[in-house]
């Protein structure tokens, strides 16, 4: 509907003004751009992290990104943070995306607009809670409970450029 | 007695300003004293063309009437002194509580009026999160940085993740 109304002020452009070819192209791609853009940023892409927390070095095992590492580092006791998988996920508006991040923990995520997500997180298919807020570019969203020995898991998840 | 004041004397006597036996006293004098029956007859004869010359003024009133009514203007002004008397203690004590009660309100209300509108400082605070249990049995704990670039919810739920991993990553 958008773009037919598009289309007919261009072609109302084209006739009053007497615009060349080569003009009524570049309207018509900037138009086109334009809705292109914003059905674009109506969708969110995140990245949802799960994070193992322990006070013992694994060799060999991916080590979360320092920024990340600096932030849990900063509230949480544990000195080691291993990222044990990473899912990207874009999700278009008013729309929701399933992602499994270990056998038994998975994420439902919730596209509500204006960078408003939803994140519901599933143990062996039972809802534990379900979280919603306003997730910002370089903010992150961290959901935390205890693992076997001393250790944590968090899932992590932030808004991905 | 010198001249002098026998002089001044005769003067009091013209002006009537002598008692009768003084002035009786002084007048036999004066028939003995050719001098001092001169002084009279002039002084006498000079009062008498005073008197003649003085305009006459008289008083746009009668003197009771203006006297009576000077005696009515305070009369009035007492009563209008009475009736601005202090006020009775009920009154006063409402005039007491009311009127800093009715200056604070103003006060107030002109503030509020003036409030300007908040700053714009593209602050975002956090009172979007929402948080849903499924469970009771649960117990979380949340967490927001400062900056509210972090925010954590922490469940009192334990998860093997490692061993969860690894069956998943096996699959």
């Amino acid at each position: 509907m958008a773009n037919e109304l598009e289309t007919s002020f261009a072609m109302t452009l084209l006739r009053r003004h007497n615009m060349n070819q080569l003009a009524f192209l570049l309207a018509l791609l900037f138009f086109a751009g334009g809705g292109w853009v914003s059905a674009q940023a109506d969708s969110i892409s995140l990245n949802a992290r799960l994070v193992l927390g322990t006070g013992k070095e694994k060799q060999g095992s991916k080590k979360v990104s320092e920024s990340i590492h600096k932030r849990l580092a900063k509230v949480f006791k544990w000195v080691h943070y291993y990222q044990l998988s990473s899912k990207k996920l874009t999700i278009e508006d008013a729309k929701t995306m399933t992602s499994k991040l270990s056998k038994n923990a998975s994420i439902k995520v919730s596209n509500q607009k204006n960078s408003k997500v939803s994140v519901s997180l599933f143990s062996g298919g039972k809802m534990l809670l379900q979280k919603t807020q306003t997730l910002r570019s370089g903010h992150y969203m961290v959901l935390a409970g205890k693992s076997t020995g001393d250790s944590a898991w968090f899932i992590v998840l932030s808004k991905s450029n | 007695m010198n001249r002098n004041e026998i002089e001044l004397k005769v003067q009091a006597l013209v002006d009537g300003e002598l008692t009768g036996s003084e002035a009786e006293a002084l007048r036999q004098r004066i028939n003995d004293d050719a001098g001092l029956q001169q002084l009279h007859v002039s002084l006498t004869q000079m009062r008498g063309l005073i008197a003649d010359s003085e305009l006459p003024r008289p008083l746009p009133e009668s003197g009771d009437f203006y006297w009576n009514k000077i005696a009515e203007t305070i009369e009035r002004e007492e009563s209008a002194g009475e009736r601005a008397a202090p006020p009775t203690p009920a009154s006063r004590w409402l005039l007491r509580w009311l009127t800093p009660l009715v200056g604070v309100s103003a006060v107030v209300l002109l503030l509020t009026l003036q409030q300007p509108t908040a700053p714009d400082l593209g602050i975002m605070l956090s009172g979007d999160h929402e948080l849903e249990l499924s469970s009771d049995e649960i117990d979380v704990m949340t967490y927001n940085t400062d900056d509210d670039s972090m925010s954590i919810v922490w469940l009192d739920y334990s998860m093997d993740i490692q061993k969860d991993y690894m069956e998943l990553w096996l699959d």
